[in-house]
């Protein structure tokens, strides 16, 4: 059984008179500890795939499941709670909380999200701090780490709850292309480590390469895609 | 530690100035508030406690009517023996009555044997009249502290304008309620300070000469004064009397008595009904003040962390744990602003009070106003500065929890 399954997926976003199709009867499948990469241009409809994977958002038609749960058939709370257990989420602009320090914004999910017991809680952050090489940068705040270590303090997070699937929009478009590369490796090294599923979306040609399937979006279709 | 309270400072502190700024808005308002109530309350209730212990007493009884026409002093509104029996014998049952003093009161002529002018006079026992009324002795401010037969104590406005002294010899003439007139001299054994209110100007002689002067043949008492041990409980206390006495009917199946609180009798209590709205305002004006300033604080911070909704949003944080974050922070500076205005008020109450503020109020001078510590004000005000900061963030916190996560992710 796969983790996603998407059935004639179809977004369409609705803004007064115009209709703007974002995604256009997708069919995709995707197994548990899989390194995904959605490529394609701008407006391709990457962001939109992805948001509706991480039920942050419905389809307008088509059937979507992830780990066994039908997206659509959630509400807004319910929602909420299943990306808590079951994804974890990294952003192209980081979005570390600025008042919290690189320890504690990792921390974050285990005592605002899910509730995990105090010893448990400081062994996953700090695992997960060397993970990705920011145990001794732990107690500084965002504003004093690079973007390089942001996104590194953001995958900590992502998967300190232990999700069973990670979804990265865009990870890599506000860093240089060495840090890039980075970030992407970490990623790649937990995934084997831990056996998350890890998609995510780029333009990035190079960056492409780093991902064992690669999907193709062009105008809210897929295009292309499978295993290299 | 990492929890809603920590997240909540911390983001408080990101913007100190405006944090600053708006704790000190609550924290002035509630000193104002604190030190207005303290200071109203105190002089209200001392203007009480002078009106009462001057002349006034805490209740009065009268014959059915008196009242009304208090201004001309009837003396055909008298009490008689038996009614004052059945007065005395109620208040006798009466353990929370501290002392009552009958009076006879009447208007008269007064002469310094150069000049005659208008009198006002009561005529009481001194004893009973003291216990009734004990600032009546610091009252009198020449002459003696006491009262015999055959003195009199005289106003002082009345004694400048007639120029007499104390030793001077007078004469008091008045008519009787049958009209016949009649006259006595008196020994002017002191001068009374005025107090504030009607009576304030009385003079005083002694009961059994009033009677003298008035040819009383049994004793016909204008009015009852009565001093409570417990002010406090000056409604239950009248609420009790007016049960025992109030049942008791004249001749013509009328009621017999009437009685009165201070608050009937004296014109102050208007202002000090006036002071009480005047708090009543006042505490609505810190409403105001805390409900707008937190309100808006709490708007451009949930403003200002859009993105920052949608990013915990999107990880799984559920509404009710996002309000929260906001109430818990909008609250917070309610109770910053609380404390550090109750703190500086009770503080500026303190140096207000060491620094024995006095006042003057009619041709009364150096009142001393004592201030107490308003515990019962203190806690007022905080619970209502946390209630209405608590109200204030509840929109904006609730914005906050039903944003969308994508649509604030986005916002720029
Ligand atoms: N909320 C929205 N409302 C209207 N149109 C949208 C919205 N989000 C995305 N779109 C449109 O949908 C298409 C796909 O956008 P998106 O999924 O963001 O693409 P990508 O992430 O590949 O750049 C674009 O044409 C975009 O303008
Ligand atoms: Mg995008």
């Amino acid at each position: 059984m796969s983790l996603i399954a998407a059935r004639d997926l179809s977004k369409t976003y609705r803004m007064g008179e115009t209709e703007v199709e974002a995604l256009k009867q997708v069919n995709v499948e995707i197994e548990t500890s899989s390194f995904v990469s959605f490529v394609g241009p701008s407006g391709s409809g990457k962001t939109t795939l992805l948001n509706l994977m991480g039920c942050l958002d419905k389809p307008t038609s088509g059937v979507l499941t992830v780990d066994d749960t039908d997206v659509s058939k959630l509400d807004t709370r319910m929602a909420a709670a299943f990306r808590g257990r079951t994804i974890g989420f990294i952003f192209q602009d980081f979005n570390l909380m600025p008042v919290l320090t690189v320890y504690e914004n990792v921390a974050y999910p285990l005592v605002l999200v899910q509730k995990t017991g105090a010893r448990e809680r400081k062994q996953r952050v700090l695992d997960l701090l060397d993970a990705v090489g920011m145990a001794d940068q732990r107690d500084k705040y965002p504003y004093q780490i690079s973007g390089g270590q942001k996104q590194r303090v953001a995958i900590a997070r992502a998967l300190v709850t232990h999700p069973k699937l990670v979804l990265a929009d865009e990870p890599t478009a506000n860093l240089d292309h060495k840090t890039a590369y980075r970030v992407i490796d970490i990623m790649k090294r937990i995934k084997n480590e831990l056996g998350t599923t890890f998609i995510f979306s780029t333009h990035d040609q190079k960056i492409v390469g780093e991902a064992e399937i690669i999907y193709t979006l062009e105008d809210g279709e897929l295009v292309k895609g499978g295993v290299k | 530690m990492l929890d809603l309270l920590k997240i909540a400072l911390r983001n408080l502190l990101r913007y100190k100035r405006r944090t600053l700024l708006t704790a000190s808005l609550v924290s002035i308002g509630v000193v104002f508030v604190l030190v207005f109530i303290s200071v109203s309350a105190s002089f209200k209730h001392m203007m009480i406690g002078q009106i009462t212990d001057s002349f006034l007493g805490h209740i009065q009884i009268h014959r059915k009517g008196y009242v009304a026409s208090i201004d001309n002093l009837p003396l055909t509104l008298g009490l008689n023996p038996k009614a004052f029996a059945k007065v005395e014998k109620a208040l006798n049952e009466m353990p929370e009555i501290e002392a009552y003093s009958k009076r006879i009161k009447f208007g008269g002529m007064f002469s310094n044997f150069m000049e005659t002018t208008n009198i006002r006079l009561n005529g009481v026992y001194p004893d009973d009249e003291i216990k009734t009324s004990p600032l009546l002795l610091s009252r009198i401010t020449q002459g003696e502290k006491s009262l015999q037969p055959g003195d009199i104590i005289l106003p002082e406005l009345l004694a400048k304008g007639m120029k007499v002294k104390v030793g001077d010899t007078v004469v008091v003439i008045a008519t009787n309620r049958d009209g016949s007139v009649n006259g006595k001299q008196f020994l002017v054994s002191g001068i009374l300070e005025s107090a504030t209110g009607p009576g304030g100007r009385d003079g005083y002689i002694h009961f059994e000469d009033a009677q003298e002067v008035l040819r009383m043949e049994t004793m016909e008492i204008s009015e009852i004064a009565i001093r409570l041990k417990d002010f406090t409980k000056l409604h239950s206390v009248f609420a009790d009397l007016k049960e025992s006495l109030g049942a008791e009917l004249n001749q013509q199946g009328k009621p017999a008595f009437e009685l009165h609180t201070w608050e009937k009798l004296s014109p102050f209590y208007n202002i000090a009904k006036m002071i009480d709205l005047m708090t009543f305002f006042v505490k609505l004006m810190l409403m105001a003040i805390v409900l707008i300033s937190i309100m808006n604080v709490m708007v451009m911070a949930v403003y200002e962390r859009i993105r920052e909704i949608g990013t915990i949003a999107a990880i799984g944080t559920l509404p009710g744990k996002i309000m929260a974050m906001f109430l818990v922070e909008g609250l917070s500076l309610g109770v910053f602003g609380a404390v550090v205005g109750n703190v500086l008020g009770v503080v500026i109450i303190f140096l207000l009070d060491a620094a024995h503020l006095t006042f003057e109020f009619g041709r009364q001078k150096g009142l001393l106003l004592s201030l107490n510590m308003p515990l019962q004000d203190v806690f007022l005000i905080s619970t209502i500065v946390i209630t209405i900061s608590a109200l204030a963030s509840l929109h904006p916190a609730y914005k906050a929890s039903r944003m969308n996560a994508i649509d604030a992710l986005r916002h720029v």
